[in-house]
């Protein structure tokens, strides 16, 4: 009976420890639409929420884009208006995808992994299928994901004067930073 | 050309010049401003966690029109300290349904939150951005940017 209630324990301490789908809040975004006129057009969000599927292989992020910390108050107004991110009307971006490459990480083993992730990226209401490379750290019980990539906001319906007179990149690149 | 138009030419030219200094003057002005250090800033609103998380709760829309980019000093129990990196993001969370407020502060503040421990009481300022609901969390957060600790 001891040996039976050990057991049992032990598979549900196991069944803890490495649970399969780890969420986090504090995920960060960076994006960076600077050009060679000005370098403003750049802000961080800390606040992402997260999750990984450690079995499925899946990773989804949902960014509040208000959220979006600027150093110019008045960069940050535009960038929630009407005519540009439309904040009120499109509160969030999201990404629902998974990685391509799952079997080469081993998230029982401490090690930095390529990974490849596909899936879509909704932005401004508009959603695109999106495919970018990163990394996924493994060490211990946190895993961290990583990536860099860059869209087109044309792609997204975002358009304006500035991007037309080069203040804004047309193609500004994205950060990500998750730690589960 | 008499003397008189001359110098009416002159004063037209130097009154444009004026006006283009200007302009140049306030676009310069508007587009390096930084956001001030929000512990000294004037705060919109003073709230307790609960009672803002429950506005949140009755009625999202509404609240955000109410909140939404307004200065606002929130008392509560931190629940939680997230650091990752550089971040360090405080959260209150309603224990009952698990909505949650999370601060990420000023970078001149991050000190002051990362001093933070659970269970502390505390108030603090921020930029209040809106609440949303999360589908990968099925809760409602309401995400703050610049916070500093309010003393």
């Amino acid at each position: 009976m001891k040996k039976t209630i050990l057991s049992l324990t032990l598979v549900l301490a196991t069944g803890l420890i490495f649970a399969q789908k780890k969420t986090t809040t504090s995920a960060s975004v960076s994006f960076d639409a600077t050009t060679a006129i000005d370098a403003l057009p750049k802000a961080d969000n800390k606040t992402v929420v997260a999750a990984l599927d450690t079995k499925a292989g899946s990773l989804a992020f949902e960014i509040t884009i208000k959220n979006f910390a600027f150093s110019n108050p008045r960069i940050q107004e535009h960038f929630n208006a009407e005519g540009w991110m439309n904040s009120d009307k499109f509160p969030t971006a999201t990404f629902k995808g998974d990685i391509t490459n799952l079997k080469a990480i081993n998230f029982a083993r401490d090690g930095k992994y390529s990974a490849t992730v596909k899936g879509d990226i909704s932005i401004h209401g508009v959603t695109k299928p999106i495919e970018a490379d990163g990394f996924i750290i493994v060490s211990g019980s946190k895993i961290t994901a990583t990536s860099e990539f860059k869209i087109k906001l044309e792609d997204f319906g975002v358009s304006g004067g500035a991007i037309a007179a080069g203040k804004v990149s047309k193609e500004p690149t994205i950060s990500v930073l998750a730690e589960f | 050309m008499t003397m008189n138009s001359k110098s009416n030419r002159k004063k037209w030219l130097i009154g444009a010049l004026i006006l283009l200094l200007a302009g140049v003057a306030v676009a310069w002005w508007i587009f390096t401003a930084k956001f001030d250090d929000t512990s000294k800033v004037q705060s919109d609103f003073t709230v307790t966690a609960p009672a803002f998380i429950k506005e949140f709760q009755q009625d999202i829309k509404k609240a955000n029109e109410k909140y939404s980019e307004k200065i606002i000093v929130v008392s509560g129990t931190v629940a939680k300290i997230e650091t990752v990196d550089t971040t360090a993001n405080v959260k209150m969370i309603d224990s009952q349904t698990g909505d949650y407020i999370i601060f990420a502060f000023q970078q001149q503040h991050l000190a002051e939150a990362r001093a933070l421990k659970e269970g502390d009481a505390v108030s603090i300022k921020g930029s209040c951005s809106n609440g949303v609901y999360s589908d990968i969390l099925g809760v409602t957060n309401i995400s703050f940017k610049r916070c500093a600790v309010n003393k």
